[in-house]
Protein backbone atom coordinates (compact mmCIF):
# COMPACT_ATOMS: atom_id res chain seq x y z
CA UNK A 1 0.00 0.00 0.00
CA UNK A 2 1.31 3.94 -1.40
CA UNK A 3 1.49 5.79 1.68
CA UNK A 4 -1.51 8.40 1.57
CA UNK A 5 -0.64 10.73 4.43
CA UNK A 6 -0.54 13.64 1.60
CA UNK A 7 -4.16 12.50 0.72
CA UNK A 8 -5.25 12.35 4.49
CA UNK A 9 -4.04 15.81 5.59
CA UNK A 10 -5.59 17.89 2.71
CA UNK A 11 -8.82 15.88 4.04
CA UNK A 12 -8.43 16.44 7.28
CA UNK A 13 -7.17 19.73 6.80
CA UNK A 14 -10.69 20.62 4.92
CA UNK A 15 -12.77 19.10 7.34
CA UNK A 16 -11.06 20.98 10.44
CA UNK A 17 -11.62 24.36 8.85
CA UNK A 18 -14.54 23.82 7.47
CA UNK A 19 -16.38 21.74 10.02
CA UNK A 20 -20.30 21.46 9.71
CA UNK A 21 -20.22 21.92 6.32
CA UNK A 22 -17.72 19.05 5.35
CA UNK A 23 -19.32 15.61 4.85
CA UNK A 24 -18.46 12.17 3.47
CA UNK A 25 -14.41 13.01 2.74
CA UNK A 26 -12.82 10.30 1.61
CA UNK A 27 -9.57 9.12 0.24
CA UNK A 28 -10.15 6.84 -2.41
CA UNK A 29 -6.74 5.78 -3.44
CA UNK A 30 -3.55 7.35 -4.13
CA UNK A 31 -3.92 11.35 -5.78
CA UNK A 32 -8.39 10.96 -5.52
CA UNK A 33 -9.57 12.71 -2.60
CA UNK A 34 -13.44 12.90 -2.28
CA UNK A 35 -15.63 15.08 -0.47
CA UNK A 36 -19.20 16.92 -0.21
CA UNK A 37 -19.75 20.20 0.94
CA UNK A 38 -22.79 22.61 1.77
CA UNK A 39 -23.41 24.83 -1.34
CA UNK A 40 -23.10 27.93 0.61
CA UNK A 41 -19.40 26.89 1.37
CA UNK A 42 -18.15 26.00 -2.43
CA UNK A 43 -17.30 29.61 -3.31
CA UNK A 44 -15.00 29.89 0.18
CA UNK A 45 -13.96 25.68 0.05
CA UNK A 46 -12.82 26.99 -3.51
CA UNK A 47 -10.74 30.12 -2.98
CA UNK A 48 -8.86 28.19 -0.03
CA UNK A 49 -8.24 24.96 -2.54
CA UNK A 50 -6.84 27.27 -4.73
CA UNK A 51 -4.60 29.17 -2.20
CA UNK A 52 -3.25 25.62 -1.17
CA UNK A 53 -2.14 24.59 -4.37
CA UNK A 54 -4.58 23.00 -5.77
CA UNK A 55 -4.79 26.05 -8.90
CA UNK A 56 -6.47 24.26 -11.40
CA UNK A 57 -10.32 23.58 -11.53
CA UNK A 58 -9.92 20.73 -14.62
CA UNK A 59 -13.91 20.55 -15.38
CA UNK A 60 -16.91 20.59 -13.34
CA UNK A 61 -19.19 17.38 -13.86
CA UNK A 62 -23.13 18.61 -13.42
CA UNK A 63 -25.40 15.58 -12.49
CA UNK A 64 -29.11 14.51 -11.92
CA UNK A 65 -29.32 12.00 -8.78
CA UNK A 66 -33.11 12.26 -8.82
CA UNK A 67 -34.47 14.10 -5.58
CA UNK A 68 -30.95 16.69 -6.26
CA UNK A 69 -28.98 17.55 -9.17
CA UNK A 70 -25.58 18.71 -8.50
CA UNK A 71 -22.01 19.08 -9.73
CA UNK A 72 -18.49 17.99 -9.21
CA UNK A 73 -16.03 20.41 -9.19
CA UNK A 74 -12.72 18.76 -10.04
CA UNK A 75 -9.91 20.96 -8.52
CA UNK A 76 -6.04 19.92 -8.71
CA UNK A 77 -2.64 20.95 -8.82
CA UNK A 78 -2.36 17.81 -11.98
CA UNK A 79 -0.73 15.67 -9.36
CA UNK A 80 -3.75 15.28 -6.43
CA UNK A 81 -7.48 15.39 -7.54
CA UNK A 82 -9.74 16.74 -4.88
CA UNK A 83 -13.10 16.27 -6.35
CA UNK A 84 -15.87 18.88 -4.53
CA UNK A 85 -19.36 17.58 -4.31
CA UNK A 86 -22.18 19.82 -3.88
CA UNK A 87 -26.44 18.96 -3.86
CA UNK A 88 -29.03 21.37 -4.78
CA UNK A 89 -32.91 20.27 -4.75
CA UNK A 90 -34.49 19.60 -7.65
CA UNK A 91 -37.29 22.04 -7.20
CA UNK A 92 -35.06 25.03 -6.75
CA UNK A 93 -31.66 24.18 -8.28
CA UNK A 94 -29.36 26.84 -7.84
CA UNK A 95 -25.09 26.64 -6.76
CA UNK A 96 -23.24 30.07 -6.05
CA UNK A 97 -20.82 30.68 -8.70
CA UNK A 98 -17.00 29.77 -8.24
CA UNK A 99 -15.71 32.43 -10.90
CA UNK A 100 -14.33 34.55 -8.31
CA UNK A 101 -11.07 31.74 -7.28
CA UNK A 102 -11.58 30.43 -10.92
CA UNK A 103 -12.11 32.85 -13.60
CA UNK A 104 -11.78 29.45 -16.31
CA UNK A 105 -14.54 27.85 -14.76
CA UNK A 106 -16.94 30.70 -16.86
CA UNK A 107 -17.68 27.67 -20.13
CA UNK A 108 -18.03 24.75 -17.20
CA UNK A 109 -21.04 26.86 -15.49
CA UNK A 110 -22.73 27.83 -18.32
CA UNK A 111 -22.91 23.84 -19.19
CA UNK A 112 -24.37 23.74 -15.36
CA UNK A 113 -27.01 26.10 -16.34
CA UNK A 114 -28.02 24.89 -19.80
CA UNK A 115 -27.38 21.14 -19.21
CA UNK A 116 -29.06 20.78 -16.30
CA UNK A 117 -30.50 23.62 -15.42
CA UNK A 118 -29.20 24.34 -12.14
CA UNK A 119 -29.33 28.22 -11.83
CA UNK A 120 -25.57 29.52 -10.79
CA UNK A 121 -25.54 32.64 -8.79
CA UNK A 122 -23.08 35.56 -9.88
CA UNK A 123 -22.93 34.31 -13.45
CA UNK A 124 -22.04 37.08 -15.67
CA UNK A 125 -24.54 38.01 -18.84
CA UNK A 126 -23.68 36.06 -21.89
CA UNK A 127 -24.54 33.94 -24.60
CA UNK A 128 -26.17 30.47 -23.65
CA UNK A 129 -23.25 27.33 -23.78
CA UNK A 130 -23.38 24.75 -25.30
CA UNK A 131 -26.72 24.24 -26.68
CA UNK A 132 -28.07 26.49 -29.61
CA UNK A 133 -29.51 29.59 -29.75
CA UNK A 134 -33.13 28.48 -30.90
CA UNK A 135 -33.12 25.65 -28.25
CA UNK A 136 -36.39 25.74 -25.75
CA UNK A 137 -35.10 27.06 -22.67
CA UNK A 138 -37.10 24.93 -20.15
CA UNK A 139 -35.55 21.45 -20.99
CA UNK A 140 -32.35 20.12 -19.77
CA UNK A 141 -30.80 17.26 -21.64
CA UNK A 142 -28.45 15.70 -19.10
CA UNK A 143 -31.37 15.49 -16.52
CA UNK A 144 -32.47 11.70 -16.65
CA UNK A 145 -36.29 12.78 -17.52
CA UNK A 146 -35.08 13.75 -20.87
CA UNK A 147 -35.51 11.84 -23.89
CA UNK A 148 -34.41 12.73 -27.41
CA UNK A 149 -37.80 13.22 -29.54
CA UNK A 150 -36.61 13.93 -33.23
CA UNK A 151 -38.59 16.52 -34.38
CA UNK A 152 -41.84 16.37 -36.27
CA UNK A 153 -40.65 17.53 -39.55
CA UNK A 154 -37.21 16.08 -39.84
CA UNK A 155 -37.13 13.95 -43.11
CA UNK A 156 -35.21 10.83 -43.31
CA UNK A 157 -31.90 11.66 -45.94
CA UNK A 158 -32.84 9.21 -48.89
CA UNK B 1 -11.09 56.21 -32.93
CA UNK B 2 -14.74 54.50 -32.77
CA UNK B 3 -14.81 50.89 -31.40
CA UNK B 4 -16.46 48.12 -33.92
CA UNK B 5 -17.49 44.87 -33.12
CA UNK B 6 -16.66 42.49 -35.79
CA UNK B 7 -17.79 39.01 -35.26
CA UNK B 8 -15.30 35.63 -36.76
CA UNK B 9 -16.93 32.70 -37.34
CA UNK B 10 -18.35 30.44 -36.63
CA UNK B 11 -17.94 29.77 -40.33
CA UNK B 12 -14.69 32.19 -41.37
CA UNK B 13 -11.53 30.56 -43.77
CA UNK B 14 -9.26 31.45 -41.35
CA UNK B 15 -10.77 29.07 -38.76
CA UNK B 16 -10.66 25.30 -38.86
CA UNK B 17 -13.62 24.44 -37.12
CA UNK B 18 -16.82 26.21 -35.86
CA UNK B 19 -16.16 29.03 -33.13
CA UNK B 20 -17.21 32.39 -32.85
CA UNK B 21 -14.87 35.38 -31.36
CA UNK B 22 -17.13 38.28 -30.70
CA UNK B 23 -13.40 41.13 -31.52
CA UNK B 24 -13.78 45.10 -30.54
CA UNK B 25 -11.63 46.72 -32.92
CA UNK B 26 -10.28 50.04 -32.86
CA UNK B 27 -8.30 50.39 -36.25
CA UNK B 28 -6.62 46.75 -36.22
CA UNK B 29 -6.02 46.87 -33.07
CA UNK B 30 -8.58 44.39 -30.77
CA UNK B 31 -9.55 45.93 -27.69
CA UNK B 32 -11.87 43.41 -26.28
CA UNK B 33 -12.46 39.53 -27.16
CA UNK B 34 -15.21 37.09 -26.30
CA UNK B 35 -15.59 33.21 -27.00
CA UNK B 36 -18.75 31.57 -28.19
CA UNK B 37 -18.79 28.13 -28.47
CA UNK B 38 -21.21 24.94 -28.59
CA UNK B 39 -21.50 24.99 -32.90
CA UNK B 40 -20.50 21.12 -32.69
CA UNK B 41 -21.84 20.08 -29.13
CA UNK B 42 -22.93 16.56 -30.18
CA UNK B 43 -24.36 15.76 -27.29
CA UNK B 44 -21.84 12.46 -26.82
CA UNK B 45 -22.13 12.68 -22.93
CA UNK B 46 -26.15 11.69 -23.01
CA UNK B 47 -25.66 9.45 -25.75
CA UNK B 48 -23.24 7.82 -23.89
CA UNK B 49 -25.63 6.58 -20.93
CA UNK B 50 -27.87 5.02 -23.74
CA UNK B 51 -24.60 2.53 -24.68
CA UNK B 52 -23.11 -0.14 -23.19
CA UNK B 53 -19.22 0.41 -22.04
CA UNK B 54 -18.08 -1.51 -25.21
CA UNK B 55 -20.04 0.46 -27.49
CA UNK B 56 -19.21 3.80 -25.82
CA UNK B 57 -15.59 2.89 -26.93
CA UNK B 58 -16.66 3.71 -30.41
CA UNK B 59 -18.41 6.73 -29.14
CA UNK B 60 -15.78 8.09 -27.00
CA UNK B 61 -13.03 7.75 -30.24
CA UNK B 62 -15.12 9.94 -32.40
CA UNK B 63 -14.89 12.82 -30.02
CA UNK B 64 -11.71 14.14 -31.66
CA UNK B 65 -10.73 13.63 -35.29
CA UNK B 66 -6.89 13.94 -33.42
CA UNK B 67 -6.42 12.31 -30.10
CA UNK B 68 -9.22 10.08 -30.30
CA UNK B 69 -6.82 7.60 -28.55
CA UNK B 70 -6.32 10.11 -25.96
CA UNK B 71 -10.00 9.81 -25.11
CA UNK B 72 -10.69 5.91 -24.96
CA UNK B 73 -7.85 5.48 -23.14
CA UNK B 74 -8.39 8.37 -20.38
CA UNK B 75 -12.44 6.98 -20.41
CA UNK B 76 -10.95 2.98 -20.23
CA UNK B 77 -8.67 4.33 -17.37
CA UNK B 78 -11.82 4.74 -15.64
CA UNK B 79 -13.35 2.21 -16.65
CA UNK B 80 -10.40 -0.38 -15.57
CA UNK B 81 -10.70 1.35 -12.49
CA UNK B 82 -13.95 0.64 -11.59
CA UNK B 83 -13.99 -3.04 -12.81
CA UNK B 84 -10.67 -3.70 -11.03
CA UNK B 85 -8.73 -5.41 -13.89
CA UNK B 86 -5.81 -5.91 -14.25
CA UNK B 87 -4.47 -4.64 -17.43
CA UNK B 88 -1.32 -6.41 -18.67
CA UNK B 89 1.86 -4.53 -19.00
CA UNK B 90 2.33 -5.31 -22.55
CA UNK B 91 -1.33 -3.87 -23.27
CA UNK B 92 -0.17 -0.34 -21.15
CA UNK B 93 2.82 -0.10 -23.57
CA UNK B 94 1.18 -0.69 -26.61
CA UNK B 95 -1.43 1.95 -25.30
CA UNK B 96 1.46 4.13 -24.90
CA UNK B 97 2.98 3.95 -27.66
CA UNK B 98 -0.07 4.48 -29.99
CA UNK B 99 -0.01 7.86 -27.44
CA UNK B 100 3.25 9.15 -28.71
CA UNK B 101 2.75 8.50 -32.03
CA UNK B 102 -0.40 10.66 -32.27
CA UNK B 103 1.29 13.32 -30.44
CA UNK B 104 4.05 13.31 -33.09
CA UNK B 105 1.24 12.99 -35.70
CA UNK B 106 -0.82 15.91 -33.65
CA UNK B 107 2.14 17.93 -32.92
CA UNK B 108 3.12 17.77 -36.88
CA UNK B 109 -0.08 18.72 -37.93
CA UNK B 110 0.08 22.19 -35.66
CA UNK B 111 3.61 22.33 -37.20
CA UNK B 112 1.86 22.73 -40.54
CA UNK B 113 -1.22 24.67 -39.32
CA UNK B 114 1.15 27.16 -38.02
CA UNK B 115 3.12 27.73 -40.80
CA UNK B 116 -0.14 27.76 -43.01
CA UNK B 117 -1.21 30.83 -40.38
CA UNK B 118 1.71 32.51 -40.79
CA UNK B 119 2.17 32.44 -43.98
CA UNK B 120 4.82 30.14 -44.32
CA UNK B 121 3.15 27.32 -46.66
CA UNK B 122 6.16 25.58 -47.12
CA UNK B 123 6.66 24.85 -43.64
CA UNK B 124 3.18 23.42 -44.39
CA UNK B 125 3.65 21.05 -47.07
CA UNK B 126 7.11 19.78 -45.84
CA UNK B 127 4.99 18.81 -42.02
CA UNK B 128 2.39 17.49 -44.02
CA UNK B 129 4.19 15.26 -46.32
CA UNK B 130 6.36 14.45 -42.89
CA UNK B 131 3.24 13.32 -41.10
CA UNK B 132 2.32 10.79 -43.80
CA UNK B 133 5.61 8.84 -41.75
CA UNK B 134 3.90 8.79 -38.43
CA UNK B 135 0.44 8.15 -40.36
CA UNK B 136 1.41 5.05 -41.91
CA UNK B 137 3.33 3.48 -38.87
CA UNK B 138 -0.08 4.02 -37.56
CA UNK B 139 -1.85 2.21 -39.80
CA UNK B 140 0.39 -0.30 -40.35
CA UNK B 141 0.10 -1.10 -36.49
CA UNK B 142 -3.81 -1.04 -36.47
CA UNK B 143 -4.76 -0.94 -39.97
CA UNK B 144 -6.60 2.63 -38.90
CA UNK B 145 -5.05 6.23 -39.64
CA UNK B 146 -7.14 8.23 -37.73
CA UNK B 147 -9.54 6.39 -35.25
CA UNK B 148 -6.93 3.52 -34.84
CA UNK B 149 -9.45 1.54 -32.22
CA UNK B 150 -6.55 -0.20 -30.68
CA UNK B 151 -7.99 0.28 -26.86
CA UNK B 152 -10.26 -2.52 -25.94
CA UNK B 153 -11.72 -2.80 -22.14
CA UNK B 154 -8.58 -5.03 -20.58
CA UNK B 155 -6.27 -4.20 -22.82
CA UNK B 156 -5.44 -3.70 -26.75
CA UNK B 157 -7.03 -5.24 -29.70
CA UNK B 158 -3.87 -6.22 -31.62
CA UNK B 159 -0.24 -7.06 -30.90
CA UNK B 160 3.19 -5.47 -32.43
CA UNK B 161 5.36 -8.06 -34.36
CA UNK B 162 8.97 -7.60 -34.75
CA UNK B 163 8.31 -6.37 -38.36
CA UNK B 164 6.37 -3.85 -37.31
CA UNK B 165 8.76 -2.94 -34.35
CA UNK B 166 11.62 -2.04 -37.14
CA UNK B 167 9.69 -0.47 -39.78
CA UNK B 168 7.96 1.79 -36.68
CA UNK B 169 11.71 2.40 -35.98
CA UNK B 170 13.10 2.73 -39.73
CA UNK B 171 10.34 5.77 -39.81
CA UNK B 172 10.78 7.16 -36.45
CA UNK B 173 14.77 7.94 -37.97
CA UNK B 174 13.41 9.41 -40.53
CA UNK B 175 11.33 11.54 -38.37
CA UNK B 176 14.11 12.23 -36.47
CA UNK B 177 16.02 14.15 -39.09
CA UNK B 178 13.19 16.09 -40.42
CA UNK B 179 12.99 17.60 -36.86
CA UNK B 180 15.98 18.85 -36.32
CA UNK B 181 15.75 21.03 -39.25
CA UNK B 182 12.28 22.20 -37.80
CA UNK B 183 13.57 22.78 -34.60
CA UNK B 184 16.37 25.27 -36.82
CA UNK B 185 13.68 26.45 -39.11
CA UNK B 186 11.73 27.51 -35.68
CA UNK B 187 14.18 29.28 -33.75
CA UNK B 188 16.48 30.57 -36.78
CA UNK B 189 14.52 31.29 -39.39
CA UNK B 190 13.45 35.49 -39.52
CA UNK B 191 10.41 35.37 -40.89
CA UNK B 192 9.18 32.60 -38.58
CA UNK B 193 10.62 34.96 -35.56
CA UNK B 194 9.05 38.30 -36.52
CA UNK B 195 5.52 36.19 -36.85
CA UNK B 196 5.71 34.78 -33.46
CA UNK B 197 7.33 36.45 -31.17
CA UNK B 198 5.48 38.95 -28.81
CA UNK B 199 2.17 37.06 -30.32
CA UNK B 200 -0.71 36.20 -28.39
CA UNK B 201 1.19 36.76 -24.91
CA UNK B 202 -0.22 34.91 -21.73
CA UNK B 203 1.70 35.49 -19.07
CA UNK B 204 2.21 33.00 -16.83
CA UNK B 205 -0.32 34.45 -13.91
CA UNK B 206 -2.94 34.45 -16.40
CA UNK B 207 -2.68 30.85 -17.98
CA UNK B 208 -2.84 29.35 -13.94
CA UNK B 209 -5.57 31.95 -13.94
CA UNK B 210 -7.70 30.65 -16.96
CA UNK B 211 -6.46 27.41 -16.34
CA UNK B 212 -4.45 26.59 -19.86
CA UNK B 213 -3.40 22.93 -20.37
CA UNK B 214 -0.50 21.36 -22.30
CA UNK B 215 1.82 23.53 -24.98
CA UNK B 216 -0.48 26.32 -24.18
CA UNK B 217 0.31 26.35 -20.46
CA UNK B 218 4.20 25.07 -20.75
CA UNK B 219 5.08 27.86 -23.39
CA UNK B 220 4.13 30.11 -20.27
CA UNK B 221 6.45 28.50 -17.91
CA UNK B 222 4.23 26.01 -16.33
CA UNK B 223 5.63 22.83 -16.14
CA UNK B 224 2.15 21.13 -15.86
CA UNK B 225 2.07 17.17 -17.96
CA UNK B 226 0.03 14.56 -16.27
CA UNK B 227 2.36 11.90 -17.54
CA UNK B 228 4.81 13.46 -15.53
CA UNK B 229 2.82 14.89 -12.39
CA UNK B 230 0.84 11.24 -12.01
CA UNK B 231 2.04 9.10 -14.32
CA UNK B 232 -0.23 6.89 -15.95
CA UNK B 233 0.15 3.88 -18.29
CA UNK B 234 4.57 3.24 -17.83
CA UNK B 235 5.57 6.72 -18.01
CA UNK B 236 6.95 6.11 -15.13
CA UNK B 237 9.53 3.90 -16.62
CA UNK B 238 10.01 6.23 -19.44
CA UNK B 239 12.95 8.32 -19.79
CA UNK B 240 11.62 12.17 -21.14
CA UNK B 241 11.79 15.51 -20.05
CA UNK B 242 8.65 17.92 -20.04
CA UNK B 243 9.44 20.86 -21.99
CA UNK B 244 8.72 24.36 -20.83
CA UNK B 245 9.34 28.05 -22.10
CA UNK B 246 9.06 31.25 -20.77
CA UNK B 247 8.74 33.58 -23.79
CA UNK B 248 4.68 33.48 -23.02
CA UNK B 249 3.83 33.82 -27.07
CA UNK B 250 3.15 31.90 -30.03
CA UNK B 251 6.58 31.37 -30.47
CA UNK B 252 7.14 29.55 -27.45
CA UNK B 253 4.57 27.20 -28.14
CA UNK B 254 5.84 26.99 -31.53
CA UNK B 255 9.90 25.60 -29.53
CA UNK B 256 7.96 23.64 -26.68
CA UNK B 257 5.84 21.79 -29.47
CA UNK B 258 8.98 20.99 -31.71
CA UNK B 259 11.08 20.03 -28.82
CA UNK B 260 8.31 17.56 -27.55
CA UNK B 261 8.35 15.76 -30.83
CA UNK B 262 12.00 14.89 -29.86
CA UNK B 263 11.13 13.43 -26.40
CA UNK B 264 8.25 11.42 -28.09
CA UNK B 265 10.50 9.80 -30.65
CA UNK B 266 12.80 9.09 -27.62
CA UNK B 267 9.74 7.36 -26.11
CA UNK B 268 9.06 5.59 -29.04
CA UNK B 269 12.08 3.71 -29.23
CA UNK B 270 12.07 2.99 -25.41
CA UNK B 271 8.54 1.17 -25.42
CA UNK B 272 9.58 -0.52 -28.94
CA UNK B 273 12.77 -1.71 -27.22
CA UNK B 274 11.52 -2.71 -23.65
CA UNK B 275 7.74 -4.09 -25.12
CA UNK B 276 7.05 -6.48 -22.12
CA UNK B 277 6.25 -10.13 -22.89
CA UNK B 278 2.63 -11.55 -21.70
CA UNK B 279 -1.00 -11.37 -23.06
CA UNK B 280 -2.31 -8.38 -24.50
CA UNK B 281 -5.63 -8.24 -23.03
CA UNK B 282 -7.83 -9.39 -19.86
CA UNK B 283 -11.70 -10.53 -19.77
CA UNK B 284 -13.38 -7.75 -18.45
CA UNK B 285 -17.72 -7.95 -17.08
CA UNK B 286 -20.04 -6.55 -19.40
CA UNK B 287 -21.50 -5.34 -16.12
CA UNK B 288 -19.08 -2.85 -14.26
CA UNK B 289 -19.05 -2.50 -10.42
CA UNK B 290 -20.82 1.07 -9.04
CA UNK B 291 -18.36 3.44 -8.08
CA UNK B 292 -16.92 6.61 -9.06
CA UNK B 293 -13.44 7.13 -11.21
CA UNK B 294 -11.85 10.23 -12.38
CA UNK B 295 -8.51 10.27 -14.36
CA UNK B 296 -6.98 12.81 -16.27
CA UNK B 297 -4.21 12.41 -19.61
CA UNK B 298 -1.88 14.72 -21.36
CA UNK B 299 -3.57 14.39 -24.57
CA UNK B 300 -1.37 16.23 -27.73
CA UNK B 301 -3.09 19.43 -26.68
CA UNK B 302 -3.31 19.27 -22.92
CA UNK B 303 -4.50 17.60 -19.71
CA UNK B 304 -7.87 15.36 -20.87
CA UNK B 305 -10.15 14.63 -17.80
CA UNK B 306 -13.14 12.15 -17.83
CA UNK B 307 -15.23 11.33 -14.93
CA UNK B 308 -16.85 8.08 -14.65
CA UNK B 309 -19.91 6.69 -12.24
CA UNK B 310 -21.38 3.28 -12.99
CA UNK B 311 -24.70 1.83 -11.34
CA UNK B 312 -23.85 -1.60 -11.58
CA UNK B 313 -24.99 -2.29 -15.34
CA UNK B 314 -23.14 -2.46 -18.54
CA UNK B 315 -24.32 1.29 -19.11
CA UNK B 316 -22.71 4.05 -17.44
CA UNK B 317 -24.48 6.29 -15.11
CA UNK B 318 -22.48 9.52 -16.06
CA UNK B 319 -20.15 10.28 -18.23
CA UNK B 320 -18.39 13.51 -18.45
CA UNK B 321 -15.41 14.16 -20.48
CA UNK B 322 -13.30 17.79 -20.95
CA UNK B 323 -11.31 17.83 -23.68
CA UNK B 324 -8.06 20.50 -23.56
CA UNK B 325 -9.08 23.46 -25.93
CA UNK B 326 -12.02 23.65 -24.14
CA UNK B 327 -9.98 24.61 -20.99
CA UNK B 328 -7.85 26.18 -23.15
CA UNK B 329 -10.24 28.86 -25.22
CA UNK B 330 -10.77 30.85 -21.98
CA UNK B 331 -6.71 31.89 -22.81
CA UNK B 332 -7.53 32.72 -26.25
CA UNK B 333 -10.08 35.61 -25.81
CA UNK B 334 -7.52 37.11 -23.28
CA UNK B 335 -3.96 36.60 -25.76
CA UNK B 336 -6.38 38.16 -28.17
CA UNK B 337 -6.33 41.42 -26.13
CA UNK B 338 -4.42 44.30 -27.29
CA UNK B 339 -2.98 42.59 -30.06
CA UNK B 340 -3.77 43.13 -34.42
CA UNK B 341 -6.36 41.62 -36.15
CA UNK B 342 -3.87 40.11 -38.60
CA UNK B 343 -2.47 37.88 -35.89
CA UNK B 344 -5.92 36.47 -35.05
CA UNK B 345 -5.89 33.33 -37.03
CA UNK B 346 -2.25 32.20 -35.48
CA UNK B 347 -3.02 33.25 -32.24
CA UNK B 348 -6.32 30.84 -32.40
CA UNK B 349 -4.28 28.27 -34.56
CA UNK B 350 -1.31 28.61 -31.73
CA UNK B 351 -3.44 26.61 -29.24
CA UNK B 352 -3.85 23.61 -31.71
CA UNK B 353 -7.71 23.72 -31.81
CA UNK B 354 -8.69 20.36 -33.48
CA UNK B 355 -9.89 18.82 -37.24
CA UNK B 356 -10.19 15.76 -39.05
CA UNK B 357 -8.87 13.97 -42.38
CA UNK B 358 -8.41 11.01 -44.20
CA UNK B 359 -6.97 10.51 -47.67
CA UNK B 360 -9.38 8.21 -48.85
CA UNK B 361 -12.34 9.23 -50.64
CA UNK B 362 -15.72 7.33 -51.84
CA UNK B 363 -16.89 8.52 -54.83
CA UNK B 364 -20.88 7.83 -55.87
CA UNK B 365 -21.46 7.78 -59.56
CA UNK B 366 -24.72 8.97 -60.39
CA UNK B 367 -25.15 7.23 -63.56
CA UNK B 368 -24.07 3.66 -62.67
CA UNK B 369 -25.53 4.39 -59.18
CA UNK B 370 -23.04 2.73 -57.20
CA UNK B 371 -20.13 3.81 -54.66
CA UNK B 372 -16.56 2.91 -55.27
CA UNK B 373 -13.91 3.49 -53.13
CA UNK B 374 -10.51 5.11 -53.94
CA UNK B 375 -7.15 4.13 -52.72
CA UNK B 376 -4.03 6.48 -52.28
CA UNK B 377 -2.58 4.40 -55.65
CA UNK B 378 -6.02 5.21 -57.62
CA UNK B 379 -5.78 8.56 -56.27
CA UNK B 380 -2.54 9.15 -57.14
CA UNK B 381 -2.93 7.95 -61.17
CA UNK B 382 -6.33 10.15 -61.36
CA UNK B 383 -4.25 13.24 -60.40
CA UNK B 384 -1.31 12.53 -62.76
CA UNK B 385 -4.02 11.92 -65.45
CA UNK B 386 -5.63 15.23 -65.26
CA UNK B 387 -2.22 17.70 -64.46
CA UNK B 388 -0.84 15.46 -67.93
CA UNK B 389 -4.45 16.71 -69.49
CA UNK B 390 -3.34 20.50 -68.68
CA UNK B 391 0.37 19.76 -70.08
CA UNK B 392 2.23 19.00 -66.71
CA UNK B 393 3.84 15.77 -66.41
CA UNK B 394 4.35 14.21 -62.99
CA UNK B 395 4.94 10.56 -63.85
CA UNK B 396 8.22 10.78 -62.62
CA UNK B 397 7.39 11.88 -59.35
Amino acid sequence: MTDLAREEKVKSDIEARFAGAVSNALVQRRNRVWLEVAPEKLPELMAWLKAEGFDHLATVTGFDEGENLGAYYHATDTKMIVNVKVRTPRANPSLPSVLASFPGALSYERELEDMLGIKIAGLPPGRRYPLPEDFPTDQYPLRKDWKFVPPANETEAK
Amino acid sequence: MSKITIPLGPQHPALKEPENFMLVLEGEQISGATVNLGYNHRGMEKAAEERTYIQDLYLIERVCGICSHSHTTCYITNVEELAKAETPKRALAIRALFGELERVHSHLLWLGVAGYEMGFETLFMYTWRDREQVLDCLELLSGNRVHYSINTLGGVRRDITAEQKAEVLKRIQYLKERTNYYIKLATEEPTVLARTQNVGKLPLDVAIERGAVGPTARASGLARDVRKDEPYLIYNELDFKVITHDSCDVFGRLVVRALELVESYKMIEQILNNLPEGPIAVKVPMRIAPGEAVNHYEAPRGEDIHYLKSNGTDKPERLKVRAPTLANLQSVAYMLEGGWLADVPLVIAAIDPCMSCTDRAAVWDPKKGKTQVYGWEELRKMSIEQYRRRGVDFTRL
